[in-house]
C-alpha cells in the first residue's frame, strides 16, 4: 500500500508539474510535428508509399519524442537538488521509478493520440487495423520506451555522464521496443493481427524485465 | 534492519572523501554525542558541507569507516535517512508546485500524515501564501519553507547546511527555534554555518580547514581560529 501511495504521489506530483510547465504541449508535440512533415515530404505525392510506411513514421515520431520527455522527467529534479531529497527519504526507490515511469508513460500516451491524429490528417492514413491489438502495441510499445527512459534519465543530472547517457545507453536499450512496434503495427495495419503476436510478445517480456529491472536499480543508480 | 553499533549519534573514524583527485575531507575522526548541538565552523572549501553530506548518506566516503545512530554509514544508510533530517541552501523544492503542494509531496514520501502541511506552513509564517508557486518565492521564503518541511517529521538528528545563508532577522530567529526545539526533545543537531552570531547555540564549536577537522575546541578558542 506504501509503495503503491508513493509511486502515486511521485506520478501525481511529476503530471502537475508537467502540466504547468507546458514541456509536451510547448517542446515536444512542435518536435513531433515537425518531425511528421518532414518524414511525408520526404517520399514525395506518393500516397501508398506514405501509408506502407506509417506506422514506422509514427514510431519514430514516438520515439525522438520520448527522449526529450525522459529529459523533461528529470529537470525539475534538477533545479534546486530536488533529486538529493527523494535519495534521501526514506522512500522506496522502487516506488519513485514506478511513479516517473508511470508518468511518462501518461504524457507519452496523450502525446500518441495527438501524433495518430495528425499522421491521419496529413497523410490520409487511418489506423483501423484490429484496434484492440493496435491499442495493446501503443500501450506495450509506450511502456517499454517509458522504462528504459525513466530509469536511466535519471542519470541525466550526474553530472559527468550527462551527454552519453541517451546516445550510448537509451537509444541503444529502445531499439528493440522501436523495431517490434513497428512490426506490430505494421502487421496490424495490414489486417495480419494475428501475427503480431509474437512482436507484442516480445514487447511485453522487454517491458517485463526493464520494469523489474527499474525497480531493483534505480536506487543503485540514484546513489552517489 | 541493520545493527545499532554505537549510541553515539556520529561516530565517523579516519574518514575520507575526495573528488576527483582533489581531497575534500582528509582522515577525520569525529564523534557527536546524542543531545548535543554542534557547530562546525570553517573557510569557504574547507569541506564542512562534503563532512555534513557524509553523514546525511547523499554521499559516500572513499575511505574510512563511520555510524550514525548507530548505523554503519554505508550498510545501514536508509535506517539513517529514516531518522536524519539534512536542511541545506540548495531547498530541495519543486518550483511549479504550490509551497503546500511541496509539503504534502514530502508528507507522503516520509511517511507523514499530509494533514500536517498546512500547520508546518503556519508554524513558518507561509500560510497566507499556502497556494502559490515557489519559483515565485524569494531565498529567504524557499528556505523557511525547507525548515517547515523538516518540521513535518521528527527527526533524531538534524544537519543545517548554512541554514542562516539568505534569512533576515525574522526568519533566522525561526531556524534557531528549530535548534531550540530539538535541544529541548534533546535530539541531536549539526550546524554548517558562517554565521559567528548563532553559535551561542552549540554545545560545542569545532573548526574545519582544507578538509580537516580540529575538534574539540574551546567556544574561545574556535573563534579565533576563523580567517
Amino acid at each position: 500500500m506504501t509503495f503503491a501511495l508513493q509511486a502515486l504521489a511521485v506520478a501525481a506530483k511529476d503530471l502537475r508539474i508537467e502540466v504547468r510547465g507546458r514541456h509536451a504541449l510547448g517542446v515536444v508535440l512542435p518536435f513531433a510535428c515537425t518531425q511528421l512533415i518532414a518524414f511525408g515530404l520526404s517520399f514525395g505525392p506518393d500516397r501508398s508509399l506514405v501509408a506502407q510506411t506509417a506506422p514506422a513514421l509514427l514510431w519514430l515520431a514516438i520515439f525522438f519524442a520520448s527522449v526529450l520527455t525522459f529529459r523533461g522527467a528529470y529537470e525539475a529534479e534538477g533545479e534546486d537538488g530536488a533529486l538529493e531529497g527523494l535519495l534521501l527519504a526514506p522512500v522506496d526507490k522502487g516506488a519513485v521509478f514506478i511513479g516517473k515511469a508511470g508518468a511518462v508513460i501518461a504524457q507519452l500516451l496523450a502525446l500518441e493520440v495527438a501524433i495518430v491524429v495528425l499522421t491521419g490528417a496529413l497523410f490520409g492514413v487511418v489506423m483501423t487495423g484490429d484496434l484492440p491489438r493496435l491499442v495493446a502495441t501503443l500501450m506495450l510499445g509506450t511502456v517499454g520506451l517509458a522504462s528504459v527512459g525513466s530509469l536511466f534519465g535519471v542519470l541525466t543530472e550526474a553530472a559527468r555522464a550527462r551527454e552519453a547517457v541517451f546516445p550510448l545507453l537509451v537509444l541503444p536499450l529502445t531499439t528493440p521496443v522501436l523495431i517490434a512496434s513497428i512490426r506490430a503495427t505494421a502487421l496490424v495495419q495490414a489486417g495480419h493481427p494475428a501475427d503480431a503476436a509474437s512482436w507484442l510478445g516480445l514487447l511485453a517480456a522487454f517491458d517485463s524485465v526493464f520494469l523489474l529491472a527499474g525497480v531493483t536499480l534505480f536506487g543503485h543508480l540514484l546513489e552517489d | 534492519m541493520a545493527i545499532r553499533h554505537t549510541d553515539a549519534a556520529v561516530d565517523l573514524r579516519a574518514i575520507s572523501r575526495a573528488f576527483g583527485a582533489a581531497p575534500a575531507v582528509s582522515r577525520i575522526t569525529f564523534r557527536v554525542e546524542r543531545g548535543e548541538t554542534v557547530f562546525v565552523r570553517g573557510p569557504n572549501g574547507a569541506g564542512k558541507s562534503t563532512l555534513l553530506r557524509i553523514i546525511a548518506t547523499a554521499i559516500s566516503p572513499t575511505a574510512g569507516t563511520g555510524q550514525v545512530l548507530g548505523f554503519d554509514l554505508l550498510a545501514g544508510r536508509e535506517e539513517i535517512r529514516r531518522r536524519t533530517e539534512l536542511v541545506s541552501h540548495r531547498t530541495r523544492l519543486y518550483e511549479d508546485l504550490s509551497a503546500l503542494e511541496n509539503l504534502r509531496f514530502a508528507a507522503v514520501i516520509h511517511g507523514v500524515d499530509p494533514r500536517r502541511a498546512l500547520k508546518a506552513l503556519g508554524e513558518v509564517g507561509l500560510a497566507h501564501v499556502a497556494s502559490e508557486r515557489v519559483r515565485g518565492f524569494s531565498q529567504g521564503m524557499r528556505q523557511r519553507l525547507a525548515v517547515a518541511r523538516a518540521t513535518l517529521r521528527a527527526p533524531e538528528l538534524f544537519l543545517l547546511d548554512e541554514p542562516y545563508a539568505g534569512l533576515d532577522g525574522q526568519a533566522k530567529e525561526l531556524v534557531d527555534l528549530l535548534v531550540l526545539g530539538a535541544q529541548r526533545d534533546d535530539r541531536t543537531v549539526l550546524v554548517v554555518t558562517h554565521d559567528a552570531t548563532r553559535t551561542h547555540l552549540a554545545t560545542r564549536i569545532v573548526v574545519m580547514r582544507a578538509g580537516r577537522l580540529y575538534s574539540p575546541a574551546p567556544v574561545v578558542d574556535a573563534e579565533a581560529a576563523q580567517p
